[in-house]
């Protein structure tokens, strides 16, 4: 009886599965892409880890699932791993068409991209498919992310067949809510990710959002609706003179509790401590709402109002004395620690803070993350659209602000620990919409541990420690930026010429010639991001 | 010109010893005419032009056999066997991603000098086209033609080649029409100028009182006076765009990556380490290119010699 | 003299305007816009397309063509560039603060290209024939051969690099004061533009050289038992001198486009680095005013020339 069961329990399983593949392993549309067996040989015929090691000099590490490892990803998903046999049987099965050529397309430029390129042409070539690259110039947002009329036929507006980009995320929602119906420039509507997403994005529950990832990722591997391809670590790198004095490493793409104002440095041959850093602004200091903590000079002279642990989980206040979530999770406030000044000298107040969630609001370039958990304030939506003056759900008391939301979200305290307030006072009369373009920044007043002293744009920024600083006064004495970033063949010559002590990356490319200085330490660091091929899967026209 | 030259009596100068020289070769029977055309004869006696005509022969014959030359496929790829330094399988080593050097630079060859020259032809092409006959005509169609020219030629190439990149976008085929765009102007003066001078020649109008149409008296009687200036035209402009392709591969918008050509083969000389270390993956193509390059300009310069008689040196 | 000079500035202002105008439309063309690429590609995913648009509407991109063109055509009328679409720095703001780096560098290798081209060129001239002459010649041909930006690089890797004589690139430095301490960051850029410049120089000096010699009045000069010397200096230079004036005036572009890929290798900041930064983030007000101010530039100097040669040459202006 019991073993008959059994029979029956495994047999149902394996009608199931079979039903699935049954049901999936078919074309959708005219295009052969919406094959998931085209899909699983393309997956099946790139030998990644070997890319890994030559390409990426091991600066790059093989992806299984679009999540980086941890536990909200499930272990068992199909790893696709290098079979071009495999490969050319799917393709047989599915009937392909080796005279289609696909359109494969980019956006960095950097050499180990374009060398990634030639190697994805060579292993396809291997398993019947021909394939054309070509880097994507000018608008790139019209020619990557623009959504069909009809996101469940297509056609598609974008005319590739295969886009290799990325996926970074603050938070891991972000991995998935472009599945909602009606956002995926490229993938037919598929109906249960649409409940999963909106899963994921309304509990604060880690294990009702867990459950959500695991099946997202199970959905995707098993019909390779996108192709992870790697997990792109951060790489810091630091020189010889440089001593953290044991403060953490972390995602250096955001805020976090560095702790830079107890660095140290060597002084140079002169007897000064001067650090050297990269990523200067060329033309103006970008709005820290935007990019949140990619800037390290944004980072030295902005404070957040809580403060993120190395892995950007919240753990206190920085800006912040005290902070709390009530109990449904849908009132948050936060009070401002006494005597906090800006740069300038002038006291942070409550004032500001309101006046900088409101800006950031309407601001179209914040942040995603941020601007979902402030789009839920009770009245942002009328605020916004300047059907009213004020956000009725952000009030101040003295040096305590409150906000109300309206629908839970996951995110408060993640979006306030990377949230960096603004003097409200620089900013009379400017347009949120055109923020960037104000003056203040080409030389910003700001609230962290430096302050920036001398701008010469495209040319070199220095900053100086900030006496008054509530961590108390950082003790090297000045920072030199200069403005070559990553991606750029200038960081590494000046890395080798002494003039990089301190900086991040996140190009592969990077990191073997920094890792070849004998004076530089170079330590990788994982955080979500995650390089992968997307399939255009609706009929479109070519390109 | 050359009579001109010749010394008075009087001290002894250099060129009293050059034509002594001349002159002993004449004597020994050496500089007589082999025949055949006079400006070819001068042209193979400029000792340079004719080095530049064997380098230029060499590598564009190799490029074009590039199959014969090599047995690898400039696209494949072999991870395993990337950065190998030259050797007896890989002459010019092979690079980031296992490519066979030597086959890439031969096949790269094929694009780079297609699109310097290509480009120089089809400039030549549209200079000819416009600068001859308006040349010839003159009246409101040639002021036209001068302005249009003027306006293209007051922008420095790079600024107008980059802008011109950037809105048609990056292709080879895009490449060649957009230094075709930039390059004409030169050629179509020339041109121009030339017609000007020749158009009160007596045979012109002796033609024109014949009755023959502008077109046929313009581009049949009076083109081929002008063919040398062309000539020397054209190969001096296949040298400028062969290194503004590489230079625009150097800012990452010249010919697509996938496809090779010597700039692109050349652009990851931008990584100092590449520089530093590889030393194989740049030198030979950076050579090749310069080689190139300067072979066309010592034909140019022989050309210019040999067909222009007021030019000496 | 006057009229003529006012006749040419005359024939520019119709011209400026219709290159104004070609400029625009040509970046009207340009698929794109600035909002794009305020946008980091790997961010765009998860963005709300109807607050792209707001920041579109808010940039004044939204506005018909003629619309933009004329309220800029008319704004720069009036000295105003208008202000950079990615920060909203003014134009004026930057040109002012790049403008420097560019003629310095410039107006270096300018002076050090035609110095030593005029020399070299006239030295061949002279020794015309001579292994010094075939020598010159090679070596000239080789200056215009060899790819800049390769050689820019290959001048990093030794003179920075490995023998550290030189900083790597960067025009300027917090402590910096003076000309004098600046200097070093322009050696290695401006030697490398100069480099490249003095082989056209040379060339043309030869040649120009080489044509005064063959004029009459040299003869005259040389049957009336002039010291060699003298014959070669005093007549001969000044004859040739006319052409090299020329020139150098048409040797502006030459320099704009090279100081492009220059300033890009040695990470100096002046003009050209903005506008390959302007072109690639379709920063249209930057890019057509830096257009714009070459290609005065190259019109300006051509005047210049023009006048300069009247005045040298009696011929030219009675010819007019």
């Amino acid at each position: 009886m019991q073993m008959k069961k059994l029979i029956a329990l495994g047999l149902a399983a394996l009608m199931s599965t079979t039903a699935i593949s049954g049901a999936t392993a078919q074309p959708i549309n005219e295009n052969p892409l919406s094959d998931p067996r085209v899909r699983q040989a393309i997956a099946y015929a790139i030998d990644m880890p070997t890319i890994a090691e030559t390409i990426f000099e091991g600066a790059a590490v093989p992806a299984v699932g679009l999540l980086p490892d941890g536990p909200n990803k499930p272990t068992d998903l199909n790893p696709y791993a290098y079979d071009p046999d495999k490969a050319r049987a799917l393709l047989a099965e599915a009937g392909w068409d080796s005279s289609r050529e696909l359109d494969v397309v980019y956006y960095y430029a950097d050499q180990a991209t374009a060398d990634l390129m030639a190697a994805l042409q060579a292993y396809l070539a291997d398993v019947g498919i021909t394939m054309n690259y070509r880097l994507l110039e000018g608008d790139i947002g019209s020619q990557i992310s623009v959504v069909p009329d009809d996101p469940v036929n297509g056609p598609s507006k974008v005319t590739w067949d295969i886009l290799y980009g990325a996926r970074a995320a603050l938070a891991l929602q972000e991995y998935f809510n472009r599945y909602a119906y009606g956002l995926k420039p490229m993938i037919p509507n598929i109906p249960r990710m649409n409940e999963l997403v909106t899963k994921v994005n309304g509990t604060v529950d880690p294990e009702v959002q867990r459950e959500g990832y695991f099946e997202m990722e199970h959905i995707i591997n098993e019909n390779v609706y996108q192709i992870p391809l790697y997990y792109q670590q951060l790489y810091t790198y630091e020189s010889d003179r440089l001593h953290r004095n044991d403060a953490p490493y972390g995602n250096e793409q955001y805020n976090y509790n560095w702790g830079v104002e107890n660095w140290t440095i060597d002084p140079d041959a002169n007897g000064a401590g001067i650090l050297y850093t990269n990523a200067g602004p060329a033309q103006f200091f970008e709005v820290p709402w935007q990019n949140l903590g990619i800037w390290v000079h944004n980072k030295f002279a902005f404070d957040t109002v809580l403060e993120a642990d190395p892995v950007l989980t919240p753990i206190g206040g920085e800006m912040a004395e005290s902070y709390e979530v009530s109990e449904d999770g849908l009132t948050f406030s936060f009070t401002l620690k006494d005597g906090l000044t800006w740069h300038d000298g002038t006291p942070i107040t409550a004032d500001d803070m309101l006046w900088s969630i409101k800006t950031a609001l309407k601001f179209p370039l914040t942040h995603p993350v941020l601007q979902s958990t402030l789009k839920k304030i009770d009245g942002a939506e009328a605020f916004v659209a300047g059907e009213a003056e004020e956000l009725t759900g952000l009030s101040a008391d003295g040096n305590t602000v409150t906000l109300k939301f309206t629908t839970l979200d996951p995110n408060v305290l993640l979006s306030f620990s990377q949230f960096a307030p603004l003097p409200a006072a620089q900013f009379e009369g400017v347009d949120p919409l055109n923020l960037q373009q104000a003056p203040f920044w080409q030389k910003p007043i700001g609230s962290g541990p430096f302050m920036i002293q001398d701008v010469v744009m495209n040319d070199y920024t220095t900053l100086v420690p900030f006496a008054d600083y509530h961590k108390g006064a950082p003790k090297i004495e000045q920072i030199i930026a200069r403005p070559s970033g990553d991606n750029d063949g200038n960081l590494l010559v000046n890395a080798t010429a002494g003039k990089a002590d301190f900086g991040y990356t996140k190009v592969a490319g990077d990191v073997p010639g920094l890792e070849g200085l004998d004076f530089m330490n170079v330590h990788p660091i994982d955080i979500p991001y995650t390089r992968m091929l997307w399939i255009n899967q609706f009929p479109h026209p070519t390109n | 010109m050359t009579e001109s030259a010749i010394a008075k009596p009087r001290r002894r100068t250099r060129l009293d010893a050059q034509f002594d020289r001349i002159r002993a070769r004449e004597e020994a029977g050496l500089a007589k005419s082999r025949g055949g055309s006079r400006t070819l004869n001068k042209f193979l006696n400029n000792r340079l032009a004719v080095i530049g005509l064997i380098i230029f022969s060499v590598i564009l014959l190799a490029s074009l056999f590039a199959p014969l030359l090599t047995p690898y496929d400039p696209n494949k790829i072999g991870l395993r066997d990337m950065l190998q330094s030259p050797s007896w399988e890989h002459w010019f080593g092979t690079d980031r991603t296992g490519r066979d050097l030597f086959s890439r630079v031969l096949y790269g060859g094929r694009v780079s000098i297609l699109v310097g020259l290509g480009s120089a032809i089809f400039a030549a092409i549209i200079g000819v086209l416009i600068g001859v006959y308006t040349g010839y005509v003159g009246g409101w169609l040639d002021t036209l033609a001068m302005r249009v020219s003027e306006i293209f030629m007051s922008f420095p190439q790079i600024i107008l080649v980059l802008m011109l990149v950037s809105i048609l976008g990056q292709s080879l085929v895009n490449l060649i029409l957009i230094f075709t765009l930039t390059g004409w102007g030169g050629i179509y003066r020339m041109c121009r100028a030339r017609m000007l001078s020749l158009r009160e020649e007596e045979y012109v109008l002796a033609l024109r009182s014949f009755g023959l149409s502008r077109p046929l008296i313009a581009y049949k009687h009076m083109l081929p006076n002008a063919l040398g200036p062309i000539m020397v035209n054209i190969t001096l402009s296949t040298a400028a765009f062969i290194l503004q392709e590489a230079g625009l591969s150097f800012l990452g918008l010249g010919v697509p990556l996938s496809i090779p050509t010597w700039g692109n083969i050349l652009n990851v000389a931008q990584d100092i380490r590449v520089l530093q270390t590889n030393w194989w993956i740049w030198l030979p193509v950076g050579t090749v290119i310069s080689l190139f390059v300067l072979s066309v300009n010592f034909i140019g310069d022989g050309l210019r010699d040999a067909t222009d008689p007021t030019q000496q040196g | 003299m006057l009229t003529y000079i006012i006749r040419r500035v005359l024939i520019l202002i119709p011209m400026a305007f219709v290159i104004c105008f070609l400029v625009y439309c040509g970046l009207e063309l340009t698929p794109g816009d600035a909002v794009s690429h305020m946008i980091n590609p790997d961010a765009l995913g998860s963005m709300d397309p109807a607050q792209i648009e707001a920041l579109r509407q808010s940039l004044g991109l939204g506005q018909p063509f003629y619309v933009r063109f004329w309220s800029w055509f008319s704004n720069l009328i009036q000295g105003n560039f208008g202000f950079s679409t990615n920060g909203g720095v003014p134009i004026a703001n930057i040109i002012a603060t790049r403008l420097p780096a560019t003629l310095e560098l410039a107006s270096v290798a300018l002076i050090f290209s035609t110095v030593i081209g005029c020399l070299l060129g006239i030295l061949s001239a002279l020794s015309r024939g001579s292994k010094a002459d075939g020598a010159l010649t090679v070596v000239g041909m080789l200056g215009v051969s060899i790819p800049e930006f390769f050689f820019g690089l290959v001048a990093i890797l030794v003179f920075a690099l490995n023998l550290g004589w030189f900083p790597v690139g960067g025009r300027s430095m917090p402590s910096y004061v003076t000309l004098w301490d600046r200097l070093p960051h322009l050696v290695l850029p401006s030697m490398v533009l100069s480099i490249m410049l003095t082989a056209g120089v040379m060339r043309y000096a030869r040649s120009s050289m080489l044509d005064a010699l063959s004029r009459d009045f040299i003869k005259t000069a040389r049957s009336k038992g002039l010291p060699e010397w003298r014959v070669n200096l005093l007549h001969g230079f000044r004859v040739a001198l006319t052409p090299v004036v020329v020139l150098i005036g048409f040797r502006l572009p030459v320099l704009i486009g090279g100081s492009v890929i220059i300033e890009q290798v040695f990470q100096w900041p002046g003009i050209g680095n903005e506008f390959i930064s302007a072109v690639r983030s379709q920063d249209y007000p930057v890019v057509m005013t830096i257009a714009l101010l070459s290609v005065m530039a190259v019109l300006v100097a051509s005047l210049i020339v023009d006048v300069l040669t009247a005045l040298i040459d009696p011929r030219v202006r009675l010819g007019e």
